[in-house]
């Protein structure tokens, strides 16, 4: 078979160090390959490089047998390459229709030829069943139907191959499928699909074949058939991975915060809270199951002071909340890890330091007279003793956190929340964008935290994460819980079906 | 990196300074001028003699003051455009007190009158601070007109309740500000001015109120998040801002002025917002950076004088600065340029780094 793009002997050095090294990687005709690594393995240089973005330091770029040169993002789309990034690049103002013409002038016209393109478009959208709805603003739709018009303007534009950056992060499950269903089509239209993913099930569901980078280095590349999610992850990580298997522990009589009826902005499904009851022992995990936007989001910040309920109680150590502030919530020890962690759990223009201090300003450790003098030489010490102790890897504790990869990010934000010793913790898609070594951290963290008696709330839309981490499970639909399940030997059908709304 | 990032901060105004007077240079010659002769006369006009080294200080004060609290503002990011209308209310109440209040020894007098001074800036900051909070009015609107509520309140009261003769002005206080080493008019408000400077120097980044005040100022979300009071925080950014405008309105009458009159404390708002963000809103760039336009303006002078070159020239190349510092910050800030600034920092200590580089490479330039 004729490779449709044939990568071969890349490299591509940043100064002294090498992001590349002597890469071969190619695609097939109507063949999907995933690209798997952890962060910083080169996923996106590599494709960086290949989209024009960067020129590779040495190495050769063929497509369709022909050696060619990129030298820009615009020479890409000309050559038939399209790149669906994990943020997606849409104007949210504008309607479906004006993102996908965006940049398009196929015949050098002054007017556009709206009729014509949108009978081009829709024609394209049914071909590969593609549904999405072409006059309405971005905002107004679904992140699953932004993720496909995003595909729909790469294919209007040409592409022959396509380039899915983590295309599954932010999908719900049932939306995973309907993207696995249009890979599908795109293959049997002798489109070629580069799948980038950390996800193991995922990558083996959809892959022809499969490449692992590790360090810039091409590890292997694999078919389908010789693969298995082991042996994935260990070429991945390059060690033996241990997935642990948590012991699961019974409730606590002792309860660290219980929900009494609580209700909030009731008559919203997706963020809404209705009529919410939920306990929550020492030294438990709860799992929230359920698919994303059924009132999860609320749910965390509810539990966090971030928003008050409108009617129904809230007990922290059986004291009743009156005050709903996140300061009165971190007053009486309740740790949070926030689902968003660059909007709202670190401040990316200060250091790392800073960021692991801002919630012991005051402490005696750190500064003089409660706050009136931080002592940056103890603030520096303590930030060092906190990168070692949660493996934290930065250049230097004075780096800018927003320089740091997603899950050194993560372990900052665990280390200043876990380092306090909580009695309770929320913590809200805690691995979500995170490579399986820092996963694992994530989890083992929180299993050592629920040992030391603390109480976890775990909100997650992986369910596989779900499974792994909780005592009870606790599944969210429409704003109500509608069910909880214990976590030893979970009743994995009845979860499912609760998920989806199916209860009687 | 850290260290790297310093460096650029301080680079970048000193190449907009440096390319400010080629531009200059260029203007001067393309108008007739000598563009060596007319910045010899502008560094004598500026260094000539002690009166006229003096007269920078003089001139440096109100803009330390008004540089500050738009450094104090922007800090927690709010926009205080309203450092004039601030400024000149200090001025108000100074003037009164210092007209009307008799049997006081002057030492008193004006540390009753610069407090004064200080509170009535700070009341008037907090208009468009409680304002922005309750009722999510856009804060540089309203401080923006509470400057015109201030000028024509002045005017006023100098041409009307508090007018003294014929002319439109009030009458002059009588306890004036110290002169230091007989240096002109030069007077003991720049030392208050960078006493002040260091304060808040040490405020914003040695204690937690600093430190919460920054991060409010950079993710004001993640702030929230973290259990920081952020509208508190925000409206005593802005009650504090004021003050140290209203302060130096009161400074600057007792020291300079001593009297209100038309065009009092005109355009000093604006050149502080832009002192501030060409000294990288840091409170020493910041008094460096007004000095620097002190210098200006007192050179300017001398240049007219000796050269026949208009002063305005000086105004032009005073904007250039503010141009090129800002479009120079904008520009480090690239991903492009920031990328061969990172990149460029490899060599340094490659060993060290090696382990995070290709991390830092997709992060800082690949996703974000």
């Amino acid at each position: 078979m004729e490779a449709f793009l044939k990568m071969e002997n890349i490299t591509k050095k940043f100064g002294e160090v090498s992001a590349n090294k002597n890469i071969n990687f190619s695609v097939a005709a109507g063949e999907v390959h995933t690209l798997l690594g952890e962060n910083g393995a080169g996923k996106s240089t590599l494709m960086n490089i290949l989209m024009g973005l960067y020129q590779p330091t040495a190495g050769q770029i063929y497509l369709r047998g022909e050696p060619v040169r990129i030298d820009s993002p615009s020479k890409a789309v000309k050559l038939g390459l399209g790149m669906v990034h994990q943020h997606f690049m849409l104007v949210e103002a504008m309607t479906v229709f004006e993102n996908i013409i965006l940049g398009v002038s196929k015949d050098h016209a002054v007017f556009i030829k709206k009729d014509r393109m949108k009978k081009e478009i829709l024609a394209l959208a049914a071909r590969y069943s593609l549904d999405v709805e072409i006059d309405k603003p971005i905002t107004e739709i679904s992140v699953g139907a932004q993720q496909r018009v995003e595909i729909l303007k790469a294919l209007y534009r040409g592409a022959e191959l396509l380039i899915l950056d983590e295309p599954t992060a932010a999908l719900t499950d049932l939306e995973v499928e309907g993207l696995f269903r249009i890979i599908r089509k795109l293959k049997k239209e002798n489109k070629s699909v580069v799948f980038i993913s950390h996800k193991m099930r995922e990558v083996l569901e959809i892959s022809d074949r499969i490449t692992i980078l590790r360090t810039g280095e091409t590890v292997k590349t694999l078919k389908k058939e010789e693969a298995d999610a082991d042996g994935l992850a260990n070429l991945m990580i390059g060690k033996e991975l241990v997935l642990s298997d948590y012991k699961k522990v019974a409730s606590s009589k002792e309860k660290v915060v219980s929900l009494n009826g609580v209700c909030y902005q009731k008559s919203s499904k997706h963020s809404g809270l209705n009529d919410v009851s939920l306990e929550v022992g020492k030294g438990e995990i709860v799992g929230i199951a359920g698919v994303d936007g059924n009132g999860q989001s609320q749910l965390a910040q509810l539990l966090t002071g971030v928003i008050g309920p409108e009617s129904g109680e809230v007990f922290v150590k059986a004291e009743r909340i009156s005050k709903y502030a996140p300061e009165a919530f971190i007053m009486k020890n309740v740790a949070h890890i926030p689902e968003d962690r660059n909007k709202m759990g670190l401040i990316g223009n200060m250091t790392v330091t800073e960021n692991l201090m801002l919630k012991r300003l005051k402490s005696d450790e750190i500064s003089y007279g409660k706050g009136a003098f931080l002592r940056r030489r103890a603030m520096k010490q303590s930030a060092e003793k906190l990168k070692d102790k949660y493996d934290i890897r930065c250049a230097s504790t004075e780096q800018e956190t927003r320089n740091l990869s997603g899950g050194n990010q993560q372990k900052i934000i665990l280390a200043r929340e876990l380092e306090e010793n909580p009695d309770l913790l929320v913590a809200v898609h805690p691995t979500r964008g995170l490579d399986i070594g820092a996963t694992q951290y994530v989890h083992d963290a929180m299993i050592a935290s629920r040992d030391k008696g603390c109480g976890v709330v775990l909100i997650s839309a992986d369910f596989d994460e779900v499974l792994k981490l909780s005592d009870r499970i606790a599944v969210m639909f429409e704003g109500r819980i509608v069910g909880i399940y214990p976590g030893e030997n979970p009743p994995i059908r009845d979860i499912s079906l609760a998920m989806a709304g199916k209860v009687e | 990196m850290k260290l790297r990032n310093q460096i650029i901060k301080i680079i970048v105004p000193i190449l907009a300074i440096l390319l400010s007077f080629l531009i200059g240079g260029i203007l001067i010659a393309a108008i007739g001028g000598n563009p060596k002769e007319a910045f010899l006369y502008l560094l004598k006009g500026a260094f000539g003699s002690k009166a006229n080294v003096g007269e920078s200080f003089v001139k440096a004060t109100p803009l330390i003051f008004t540089g500050l609290a738009a450094t104090f503002a922007y800090r927690c990011g709010v926009f205080n455009l309203g450092a004039e209308g601030q400024f000149v209310m200090g001025a108000v109440v100074s003037v009164y007190i210092g007209t009307t209040v008799t049997g006081l020894p002057d030492a008193l007098l004006i540390t009753v009158s610069l407090i004064c001074g200080a509170i009535t800036g700070g009341l008037w900051g907090f208009i468009p601070g409680i304002l922005k909070i309750w009722r999510g009015l856009n804060e540089m609107i309203v401080s923006i007109m509470l400057n015109y509520v201030a000028i024509l309140f002045m005017g006023y009261l100098y041409s009307g309740p508090l007018r003294e003769g014929s002319v439109p002005q009030t009458a002059a206080v009588t306890a004036k500000l110290m002169r230091l080493f007989g240096l002109s008019r030069m007077h003991i408000g720049i030392v208050i001015a960078v006493v002040l400077a260091g304060i808040i120097y040490y405020f914003m980044f040695y204690t937690d109120g600093g430190f919460k005040l920054r991060a409010v100022g950079l993710n004001s979300t993640a702030a929230a998040f973290n259990g920081f009071p952020v509208n508190r925080l925000m409206i005593l950014s802005f009650v504090i801002s004021g003050a140290i405008a209203g302060l130096g309105g009161s400074v600057e009458l007792h020291g300079t002025q001593y009297r209100l009159m038309s065009g009092f404390g005109q355009g000093y708002g604006f050149d502080g917002v832009a002192i501030a963000l060409i000294g990288q809103l840091n409170p020493i760039g910041t008094v460096l950076v007004a000095y620097l336009f002190a210098v200006l303006r007192t050179g300017a002078t001398t240049m007219q004088v000796g050269t026949g070159m208009p002063t305005s020239v000086i105004d032009i190349i005073q904007a250039l600065v503010i141009v090129f510092a800002v479009a120079g910050s904008a520009f480090v800030n690239l991903p492009k340029v920031r990328q061969f600034i990172v990149g460029a920092s490899f060599p340094e200590n490659p060993l060290k780094r090696k382990k995070n580089t290709p991390d830092a490479i997709e992060k800082g330039v690949g996703e974000s």
